[in-house]
């Protein structure tokens, strides 16, 4: 085990940034598409939980288990973001409202922790856990082996993502019309191109996605459930887009940067660094505020990145 | 030619490219936009649909082009009864649309605009070549790997072309497009009309200026009161009588300011403004005005011309005292004002009637009478230390409705459900109450009804008579023609001339609006 | 085809037409989910209403419940009418009672109403100082408030948790068992709130606090230039630039407004509840957001605020006082979330009509079209 303080960080930080990186990515689609998704957190424990209780419930070998549990929360995040995609694109119900909602109803104190109990799902660990998977052997490598080599199937997966939407967003046809869509409803829709359904479906999409960031909070980080597991990481997750201007490669660095922050205080403590816990829990929160401000403030009026038609409703016959 | 003549000439030919038979468009609040409306487009013409703002010009273009769904009515493309559920169908019936607000997305590049919502896969090197070829064959040469935000205004629209091009549109319909053009650039657009309907095509070209319609089109449809009024050949009418059909009464056509009495003597009062040497940046903070010289004197109408985009906004609110001058001195009434503050740019007794009514003129979810107190409400009467008086908002309220000629329901009206000439009629009263020394009126004519129009210049021009300067900036240079005693052109932040209205030439004038310089425009 | 046409102006029964529809839908939907779950819907409602208003004392213990949500309610009321999105209201709450015990704490052996009263007040401003971060943040840099303020709350819980939980603080009982075991330091008992007794029912005087409060705001809405400003920049930034309005000041003023309403809450929570600190309890109470909820079923009216918060304090206490193996924790905050989406989704029906668009006209088979009129003259 090489404890070489910077091999734990990075190693760490991947392995808490990943479930960050999932939600933020799903984000970034649904964003990219003018639509704010504020129920992300709610939608995160959604998958969370639906993942714990399939683990438990899934017969059959574990990467089975673990491939229907994971689906499992993509269904039912994709389904309360389709819940947002209908009231906020079809009934033009007020983007932020609506997300807020979403989190309320599902969140720590609402949906997911009633269906926890009703699933049975807090009674333990789940049965069937992500584990680090040994890339060819290379775990061993130093420093690259630990870090690169000796993540979980969800990471891989995660980086898997990146790859794909980046070309999808930039190469391809599709990602083209999802970003004029975003940039100015009216020119797609009088080019031909269909802005309600590529709204529901970039919406329904990062929501799942969300689904599987929570899901990997109950299968790899915290086994056993409790009521609201993600502890705003889901905000974190919105706030993470902004820091990557909406590209999914500058998110993915940010989202490992929050995860390095998220491991620090269980390193800090095992090294007998004397902080207060709650000042390390804190500093998450604090860095996402700071981080926010540099990119608000300095660019503020340029708004480089942010999709121009973010969070408003698009009506063909508005006059 | 007569009637008969003419329909037996249509019926032993092809049929007409579009025809549009009972187009009817109702909005909410009982607005009639097109009511039994026809028209008729034949391959090969240039057509004009002309009316005055508000007529239902651009809502059948909407129609037309599958993104309003009419309330009745058919269309036949090419004799072929079709049904425009959406801007897809309209594409794929071969209607290609400029609009009038450019539908562009502005980080893209030209080539991405033009290709936007074609089916085949995204080659972009493919798509740039193709969009270049395209240019030059049509004589509209644009960068294709240019970014929207970054081509000048002339440069738009000329993508906004190609987008119809691309598609091969045989149906090609231009709404206002001289509105954003010096007038040198409008020929050479009526040039490339001609061309794409020499070819073959059917082109719809939408206007409420009756010169340009006379200059390039075959055929004129009059719009009225959302009503199709007549169909004639442009060779058969004049002026006058596209005027009466456009307004239904004789118009006084031309200039406002004869017969005005020249500007007092200079001692008498100090000219409402002097600008020396002012300089400013815009939004992004690059510099938008650069060294800005400018007088008013007090009862006089100066009028600003220029194609938007020039500094114009950025003038009208470094005035107004929105915005900081990065250089020089804004003197108002012998006053310097010497912070970027609009309540000292009014106490200094400058009022600004913004470009923009709705959004940033008045506040339209609120009412006639909130808006009319929006600028007193901080002191006596409108207030009593923290708390309003409403009596007195609802008193003045009324007041000002009377003597401005407010036409709404009631003070308590929202200022949005006002019509277009009402809302502006608000904003003067607001403004103009407070018998300010100086007027910044920024397209104030814009969107209105000839009705409206003519009574908002009249008032206007009555504040000019009691002895407040006027600072007009509009890119209509009718507008600025008809109602100025002297006219100043604009380019990219620089004044680059002023004349007497009297010795003003409209195509000197063009070319200073395009950035030609004094000394190529000549004596 | 259906298609929605948006309304000119909103007629007024809707306005009360709407909410209640809502509410019953939401009732409807929430009683399934029990059925789908295993439980009685009928029977989990009737437990429901009784335990909230109809046994012995559910009515003050409803209001009890109500107080805080009624603040909260507030503060998100006031700022959501601006489109200041203030979610911090949790933990403007938070050292609302961070500030509030600490001023009860540092006053033993004053008269009691200078203590009730210093309490209000350090509540509010440490509320209101907390809120002004974020509304600085977005007045002047252009930081959205949402996600800044929302950080926040959990910087204040953990703020709270530091108190009691990692360190010797002031708020830190050190007597007794406290010495090992972490645990606030009880207020003196002159600095209970008092309550007001009305026919059976005990009122708190944080309820009635609320109460003032919303008239408060109503006239400050309705009656004051302040109000009639944020009117303005609410509806229109621009012209309210262009009138000179300065739209920094009036962010930052509403959000220091909503977070005072908030820290209020928070002292309430000490003075009227709680007597102690307690940052568990109020981690996980999570009044800000169900302020949220209050506020938006309210359509952000403050007087309605008030009736909103009776009935979601009446679910609360029912909740509370139910607690058990059938009845699971998280069922409260799925009817309060289903309560919001029925009511936000039911907004369309006050904004919209719905309108069956005429599917087109009988086919003219081919026929050519009449020709155009010409013109005479």
């Amino acid at each position: 085990m090489n404890s070489n303080l910077f091999v734990v960080i990075a190693a760490s930080a991947i392995f808490y940034g990943t479930p960050l990186y999932f939600a933020a990515l799903g984000e970034v689609l649904t964003e990219r598409s003018g639509v704010l998704n504020l129920g992300v957190e709610g939608m995160m424990l959604m998958g969370a939980v639906t993942a714990a209780s399939t683990s438990i419930h899934a017969p059959g070998p574990t990467w089975f288990a673990l491939l229907l549990a994971v689906l499992a929360g993509m269904v039912a995040a994709g389904a309360l973001a389709l819940l947002h995609a209908f009231l906020v694109v079809t009934l033009r119900v007020n983007q932020v409202v609506s997300g807020l909602a979403i989190t309320i109803l599902a969140g720590g104190a609402g949906l997911s922790s009633y269906l926890a109990s009703v699933w049975g799902v807090a009674t333990g660990p789940v049965p069937h856990q992500l584990s680090s998977l040994d890339v060819l052997g290379l775990g061993d490598l130093p420093v690259l082996g630990p870090i690169v080599f000796d993540q979980n199937a969800l990471t891989y997966l995660s980086w898997a993502a990146l790859i794909g939407t980046s070309w999808y967003l930039f190469r391809t046809r599709r990602g083209l019309e999802l970003r004029a869509v975003g940039e100015s409803p009216a020119t797609a829709d009088a080019m031909g191109i269909d802005v309600t359904r590529s709204r529901y479906l970039h919406t329904v999409v990062g929501g799942m996605l969300a689904g599987v960031g929570g899901a990997y909070f109950t299968l790899a980080i915290v086994p056993t459930w409790t009521d609201g597991v993600t502890a705003g990481r889901g905000w974190i997750a919105i706030a993470l887009v902004i820091f990557g201007f909406w590209r999914p490669d500058l998110t993915l660095l940010g989202a490992y940067l929050f995860g390095a922050f998220s491991s620090l205080a269980p390193t800090l403590q095992t090294r007998g660094v004397d902080v207060p816990v709650q000042l390390l829990d804190s500093l998450p929160y604090l860095t996402t505020v700071v981080v926010l401000v540099a990119v608000s403030s300095g660019w503020a009026s340029r708004r480089v990145g942010a999709p121009a038609a973010l969070g408003t409703a698009y009506e063909r016959e508005d006059r | 030619m007569t009637t008969t003549e003419h329909a037996a000439e249509t019926a032993g030919g092809p049929p007409p490219a579009v025809a549009a038979s009972g187009i009817t468009k109702r909005f909410p609040g009982g607005v009639v936009a097109n009511d039994d409306v026809h028209l008729e487009l034949r391959a090969g013409e240039v057509h004009a649909l002309l009316g005055e703002n508000g007529a239902g010009k651009s809502t059948l273009s909407n129609v037309l082009t599958g993104l309003y769904r009419p309330d009745a009515g058919d269309l036949w493309i090419h004799g072929r009864l079709t049904e425009l559920h959406s801007p897809r169908d309209a594409i794929d019936a071969g209607i290609g649309m400029v609009h009038q607000h450019f539908r562009l997305v502005a980080p893209f590049t030209v080539a991405e605009n033009v290709v936007l919502g074609e089916r085949s896969p995204f080659r972009r090197r493919e798509a740039e070549e193709r969009v270049r070829a395209l240019g030059e064959r049509y004589r509209l040469p644009v960068d294709p790997t240019a970014r929207i935000w970054q081509l000048s205004v002339g440069q738009q629209q000329r993508v906004e072309i190609l987008k119809a091009l691309d598609r091969d549109a045989r149906i090609l319909i231009l709404d206002e497009p001289t509105a954003v053009l010096t007038p040198q650039e409008s020929e050479a657009l009526f040039e490339v009309m001609r061309a794409m309907a020499d070819e073959g095509r059917a082109v719809l070209f939408i206007s409420h200026k009756l010169d340009e319609v006379l200059a390039v089109s075959d055929r004129v449809t009059v719009l009225r009161d959302a009503r199709n009024v007549g169909t004639v050949t442009t060779a058969d009418v004049d002026t006058r009588e596209l005027a009466r059909m456009m307004v239904g009464r004789e118009v006084a056509l031309g200039r406002a300011r004869t017969g005005r009495a020249p500007a007092p003597a200079n001692g008498a009062r100090p000219p409402a403004l002097v600008l020396d040497g002012v300089g400013a940046d815009d939004d992004r903070g690059c510099p938008a005005l650069h060294d800005v010289t400018l007088t008013v004197a007090a009862g006089e109408v100066l009028g600003v011309c220029g194609v938007a985009g020039n500094g114009q906004r950025e003038l009208a609110e470094v005035v107004g005292g929105i915005r900081r001058a990065t250089a020089g001195t804004v003197t108002v009434a012998g006053e310097r004002l010497r912070k970027a503050d609009p309540r000292v740019a009014h106490a200094a007794g400058v009022a600004h009637v913004p470009e923009d009514r709705l959004h940033t003129g008045t506040a339209p979810s609120l009412s006639v009478e909130d808006n009319l107190a929006l600028l007193a409400h901080r002191r006596p009467p409108l207030s009593a230390g923290p708390f309003l008086r409403r009596s007195r908002i609802r008193a003045r309220a009324l007041e000002l409705m009377a003597r401005f000629g407010v036409k709404a329901p009631g003070p308590t009206t929202p200022v949005r459900l006002l019509s277009g000439g009402n809302v502006q009629k608000v904003l003067l009263a607001r403004e103009l109450s407070s018998d300010p020394a100086l007027v910044v009126a920024a397209s104030p004519t814009r969107g209105l009804d000839v009705g409206a129009i003519e009574s908002v210049r009249a008032t206007i021009l009555a504040a000019a008579d009691a002895g407040a300067g006027v600072l007009l900036i509009s890119e209509d240079l009718d507008e600025v023609l008809d109602l100025s005693d002297r006219v100043a052109v604009m380019y990219e932040g620089r004044i680059v001339g002023v004349v007497d209205r009297d010795e003003a030439d409209v195509t000197e004038l063009g070319l200073l609006m395009g950035g030609a310089t004094l000394a190529e425009v000549g004596p | 085809m259906i298609r929605l046409e948006r309304r000119v102006e909103t007629p007024r029964w809707l306005d009360v037409a709407v909410p209640l529809a809502s509410f019953v839908a939401a009732l409807v939907v929430g009683g399934l989910v029990l059925q789908l779950t295993g439980h009685s819907a009928l029977g989990t409602y009737e437990r429901i209403v009784e335990r909230a208003l109809t046994s012995d004392g559910a009515l003050s213990g409803t209001l009890v419940a109500a107080t805080p949500l009624l603040f909260t309610g507030l503060a998100a009321a006031v700022a959501f009418r601006m489109n200041v999105f203030n979610i911090g209201g949790e933990g403007q709450l938070v050292l609302g009672a961070i500030a509030a015990s600490g001023a009860g704490l540092a006053l033993e052996g004053r008269p009691g109403w200078l203590i009730i009263g210093a309490m209000v007040v350090a509540g509010a401003a440490a509320g209101a100082a907390w809120a002004a971060i974020p509304g600085a943040l977005r007045a002047f840099t252009g930081t959205n408030e949402i996600i800044t303020s929302l950080m926040l709350n959990y910087v204040a819980a953990n703020l709270a948790t530091y108190l009691i939980f990692g360190s010797r603080s002031f708020w830190r009982s050190l007597e007794g068992s406290g010495a090992t075991f972490p645990t606030g330091k009880r207020l003196p008992p002159e600095a209970s709130w008092p309550s007001l007794e009305l026919g059976g029912v005990v009122v708190p005087f944080g309820f009635l606090l609320g109460v003032a409060g919303a008239v408060v705001l109503l006239v400050v809405l309705r009656a004051t230039r302040f109000g009639f400003a944020m009117r303005v920049v609410a509806d229109a930034p621009a012209a309210a630039r262009y009138a000179g309005i300065r739209g920094r000041r009036v962010v930052l003023g509403v959000m220091a407004l909503s977070g005072a309403a908030a820290g209020i809450g928070g002292a309430s929570n000490i003075g009227d509840t709680r007597h102690v600190l307690d940052p568990r309890g109020l981690n996980q109470a999570g009044y800000g957001y169900a302020g949220i909820v209050v506020a938006a079923l309210a359509r952000l009216n403050p007087v309605a605020v008030v009736f909103v918060s009776i009935v979601m304090g009446g679910l609360a206490n029912a909740g509370r006082a139910l607690q058990g193996p059938d009845f699971p924790a998280g069922l409260v905050g799925t009817l309060q979330g289903l309560l919001l989406v029925f009511t936000l989704g039911g907004e369309v029906f006050a904004r919209y009509r719905i309108r069956r668009a005429r599917t087109v006209h009988e086919a003219h088979a081919g026929a050519p079209p009449p020709p155009t009129a010409e013109v005479t003259a």
